[in-house]
Order: structure tokens, then C-alpha cells, then sequence
């Protein structure tokens, strides 16, 4: 479903990505780990439009989405939760999730995705006229989420759920996710890599811009190297 | 006295709130100070004055086809000047500043520096509760103002468009992650501008006919309620708009004619030396 090609990122002037490749199958949920600044939230940037690649492809059910502006890709049925939530602190949860589903913008449409996202998120349906700035970091993660699947993605791209969450509110959230419809296909990016491996199938790592192992989730779990390295074990 | 200055303050509060609502929007979508906002407003006066004197058109028909020919006019100016200055803030700040004195020298070459005033809309006046006569032509520019306002922000809150507008403002890279075209939105947004700018200009110049340079001061008003509002609130530039109207009206009044700008200046002073972000401006702005 998404197949990304050898592709180099720069922020600026700086290099940031290097040959990278992946490939997630549609269905699938893969993780991808590493430490701060190993270059996983430049390449969802890069996947969502956000920071265009510089050499190599980004293809998406067959169409080469690279760049692609991120308002189009987002046509696509690719939906990113970014980093730091950005919800809308100024406007209430409702419009929150109403911007979500602008690209539809049909309000049937809009009503059936909030229902589904309030089935989800139950506590985002007694907060829905509160102001997004007004949620806790918790609420604001599960109303980001809830805000990028009312467009209906077929891939939805997780940028740092657990960041700065409480250990109880972050499994609350994987749970969720988890029970969403197989149809979505997930990718995500996690410093939490205990909680990343154990909800998904597949994990790249990453360190210093480049993807350095890759497998199946409860291979690499059993790995040595990597529960010395990023478990702590 | 008080009465009056009171009436006369929120007619004119109403006014600074309409004119400063384009440049607040401006600001808070592109983050793009326009200073040729006051001649889009003189344009749009003069307009009004051509078409219903000059070519004898109906006075609400003038009106209208005077906004939507500076709106397009925004749009060709946001198209051409400001998008490929996108990232750099001060080219489009010296950009609409030249743009400013252009239109000023032309509408001096084409119009003379003689005051230019479309057909009133309505004669006579009122008697205000037995305490004072106001004109009916003020009275007139108090509701349509108060109407275009109404309009503006029924559109910010109930339309997608305004949703857009709303969440663009808040958080750009967001509000296109969301699927929004913010190169268009920039367009129509700076086109939106001009013609509040147009809208407050058609309604005032049967009061305050327009010269070459009566858009200098009517900019200056806009950008210290935008400031005093705090930059790019919309509500800030209701409040702004009116107490600036009410403090140089009643300053005027009871203190000094003379002194009537510089009341303002000092409540912005004021404003600003409690609250540095104006009053309903955010922390970090």
C-alpha cells in the first residue's frame, strides 16, 4: 500500500533522511522506533507532504505521492496525528472534528465519523463543546487521533502518541487503537518502544537518519541487542 | 453632550471595527500587514462616487459592484504582489507601503485632490430620545456597519469557510495536514480584506468624503484597534473599534477637540503597557 523508495530528507540545509525504504502492506500496523532525533517525525513529514523529499519516490496504492503538497496527500486517505497533538486549542472539540472531516465535507458523513470517534473516545462526547485548549494531554491525544480518522484514512500515520502521557492513558489509547477496523492500516512512531512493539506486526528502527534493522514485532521484542539497547533489560 | 459624544463614538467605533476586521484577518491568516488597506478603502469610495454619480447607477447596486471590484482588486494584489514573498514578512510590509503611495498618486492624477462624495443615502435626522437630533446618513452607516459586522462573523462561525479561516489562524501546517488549500485560502482571505476595507469605505464616504489621502489616517485607526484588540482577534477588533471610537468622541468633548487622535494613542498605551498582547491577543504573539 505504501512504498517508500531510497528517499533523502532535508530540513533546511541539513540532511536529515538517508536512502530511506519502507513498506507497510494495507492492514498492517508497523512501528517505527528510535531515539530523539533518529529522523522519525521527518519521515512522516516526509510521507504526509510536509517536508518533500529530495531524491527518491513515495508511492501510495500506486500513485507517487512525494511531492505532493500535504493538503493532496491528505486526499489520498493518508491522515497524520502529529507530534505534539496540535489540536485547535481555540475551537471546541465539535469543530475540531469537523476539520478533520474537510476534506469530505459532507455533513452526513462528518456525523457518522463523529459517532465512530465518540464510540472511541467516550470522554470526547462530554467534552465535544469544551475548547480543545481546555482537554487534558490525554484528551487532546485521543481528540487528535479521533480529528485525523474523520477523514477516513486508509493510512493513518501516529507521530509520538505516548509523548508526554501518563503509562495508564497511553494504554487506554493503544487499546483503542487497536479495536479500530482492520481497514486501517497503521504506522507509527514511538520513543515507547516496549508499548510500539507489543501493538504492532512489524518495526523498522531507526538511528541517526537512517533505518539500521527491521522485522517482524516479537522477533525483535526477543532481541538482545535491542532490549540491552532501548528496554533497558 | 454626553449623549452625543457617546452616539457619535459608537457610529464611529462601529467603522474603526469594520475597517480594522480586514487587516485583523490579514494578519491573523498570513501574518501579512497590508498598509495599502486604506486605499482600498478611498478606491472603494471612489468607486461608489463614479458609478452612482457619474454614470447614474442605483445606490445599493453601486455599492455593491464598488466591493466586489476591490475584492477582485485584493485578490490580483495578493496573486501578483504578495504570494512570492511568502516566508519573508517585511517584502510584503514595503510592498503594500509602495503600493499605498501608487494608488494614492494615482487616485490624485485621475480624481484631483478635491473631496469626492456619492449621494447620501437618506436626508434628514432623527430626534434620539428627545435628547439630541442625529443625521439619518449616520444613523444609516451605524446599522450597515453593524449589519456587515453581523455578516462577517456569522460567516467565521457557522460556514466552512470560516472554520477554515478560524483553524488556519490557529495552526497553519495543521489546517493544511486537514486537507486545506492555504495558498488559496490566502487569496480569498486578502481579498476578504480589501473588501471589508471597500465595505466600510462605500458606507462611510456620504459622511466623510473621500480624498487622495483620506485612507492615511483611516489605516493608522485600523492597525491601533488591531493592535489594541490584539493582533489578529476579531473579537479584540469590536472592542477595540468601539472603545477607540467612545475615548476620542468623549476626550473631544469634554477635554479637547484638538487632542482627539492622541486619546486613542493613550489608551493603547495604556492597553499595551498592562496587557502587551492587546486585550484578547494571546501570550506568545
Amino acid at each position: 500500500m505504501l512504498e517508500v523508495s531510497n528517499i533523502d530528507v532535508y530540513r533546511g540545509e541539513t540532511q536529515v533522511l538517508w536512502d530511506i525504504s519502507l513498506e507497510v502492506a494495507a492492514g498492517e500496523r508497523v512501528a517505527i522506533l528510535g531515539s530523539n532525533g533518529a529522523g522519525k517525525s521527518s519521515l512522516m513529514g516526509a510521507i504526509a507532504g510536509i517536508l518533500p523529499p529530495a531524491g527518491g519516490k513515495i508511492n501510495f496504492k500506486g500513485e507517487t505521492i512525494s511531492g505532493r503538497k500535504a493538503y493532496e496527500v491528505t486526499r489520498f486517505g493518508i491522515a497524520l496525528v502529529p507530534e505534539g497533538r496540535r489540536v485547535y486549542k481555540e475551537m471546541s472539540v465539535r469543530e475540531n472534528l469537523e476539520m478533520g472531516g474537510y476534506v469530505s465535507r459532507k455533513q452526513r458523513r462528518i456525523d457518522q465519523g463523529m459517532e465512530q470517534v465518540f464510540a472511541l473516545f467516550p470522554v470526547l462526547r462530554d467534552r465535544r463543546h469544551q475548547a480543545g485548549g481546555t482537554l487534558s494531554g490525554g484528551e487532546q491525544q485521543m481528540l487528535a487521533i479521533g480529528r485525523a480518522l474523520m477523514s477516513r484514512p486508509e493510512l493513518l500515520l501516529i507521530d509520538e502518541l505516548s509523548l508526554g502521557l501518563a503509562p495508564r492513558i497511553t494504554k487506554e489509547i493503544y487499546q483503542a487503537i487497536s479495536g479500530l477496523e482492520l481497514e486501517t492500516t497503521v504506522l507509527l512512531v514511538e520513543q515507547n518502544v516496549e508499548m510500539a512493539l507489543s501493538h504492532s506486526q512489524r518495526a523498522y528502527i531507526m538511528e541517526s537518519g537512517r533505518i539500521t534493522r527491521s522485522g517482524r514485532s516479537e522477533t525483535l521484542m526477543a532481541d538482545d541487542d535491542i532490549r540491552r539497547a532501548y528496554l533497558g533489560l | 453632550m454626553f449623549a452625543i459624544a457617546s452616539m457619535n463614538g459608537i457610529v464611529i467605533g462601529v467603522i474603526y471595527a469594520l475597517s480594522a476586521l480586514g487587516v485583523s484577518l490579514v494578519v491573523g491568516i498570513m501574518n501579512v500587514v497590508n498598509f495599502a488597506h486604506g486605499e482600498f478603502y478611498i478606491l472603494a469610495g471612489y468607486f461608489s462616487y463614479l458609478f452612482a454619480t457619474a454614470l447614474g447607477m442605483n445606490l445599493l447596486a453601486a455599492m455593491t459592484l464598488a466591493v466586489a471590484i476591490v475584492f477582485v482588486f485584493g485578490l490580483l494584489v495578493e496573486y501578483t504582489l504578495i504570494r512570492p514573498t511568502y516566508g519573508d514578512d517585511l517584502y510584503s510590509l514595503i510592498l503594500t507601503f509602495i503600493l499605498s503611495i501608487v494608488l494614492q498618486n494615482a487616485y490624485l492624477l485621475i480624481f484631483g485632490p478635491y473631496p469626492n462624495k456619492p449621494p447620501g443615502w437618506v436626508r434628514g435626522a432623527t430626534d434620539i430620545f428627545g435628547l439630541f437630533m442625529y443625521g439619518n446618513q449616520r444613523l444609516a452607516a451605524l446599522v450597515a456597519g453593524t449589519c456587515v459586522i453581523v455578516f462577517v462573523f456569522a460567516m467565521i462561525k457557522l460556514t466552512w469557510f470560516g472554520r477554515i479561516i478560524r483553524a488556519t489562524s490557529q495552526d497553519r501546517g495543521m489546517a493544511e495536514l486537514n486537507g486545506v488549500n492555504t495558498t488559496r485560502l490566502n487569496m480569498l482571505s486578502f481579498g476578504l480584506g480589501c473588501a471589508l476595507a471597500a465595505a466600510a469605505g462605500v458606507i462611510l464616504a456620504p459622511v466623510f468624503p473621500v480624498t487622495p489621502t483620506a485612507g492615511v489616517p483611516v489605516a493608522l485607526t485600523a492597525f491601533v484597534v488591531v493592535v489594541l484588540g490584539g493582533m489578529g482577534s476579531l473579537r479584540g477588533c469590536i472592542v477595540g473599534g468601539l472603545t477607540l471610537g467612545l475615548v476620542e468622541n468623549l476626550g473631544a468633548a469634554y477635554l479637547s477637540t484638538g487632542y482627539k487622535h492622541v486619546f486613542g494613542f493613550i489608551i493603547l498605551i495604556l492597553v499595551l503597557a498592562i496587557r502587551p498582547s492587546g486585550l484578547f491577543g494571546h501570550k506568545e504573539a
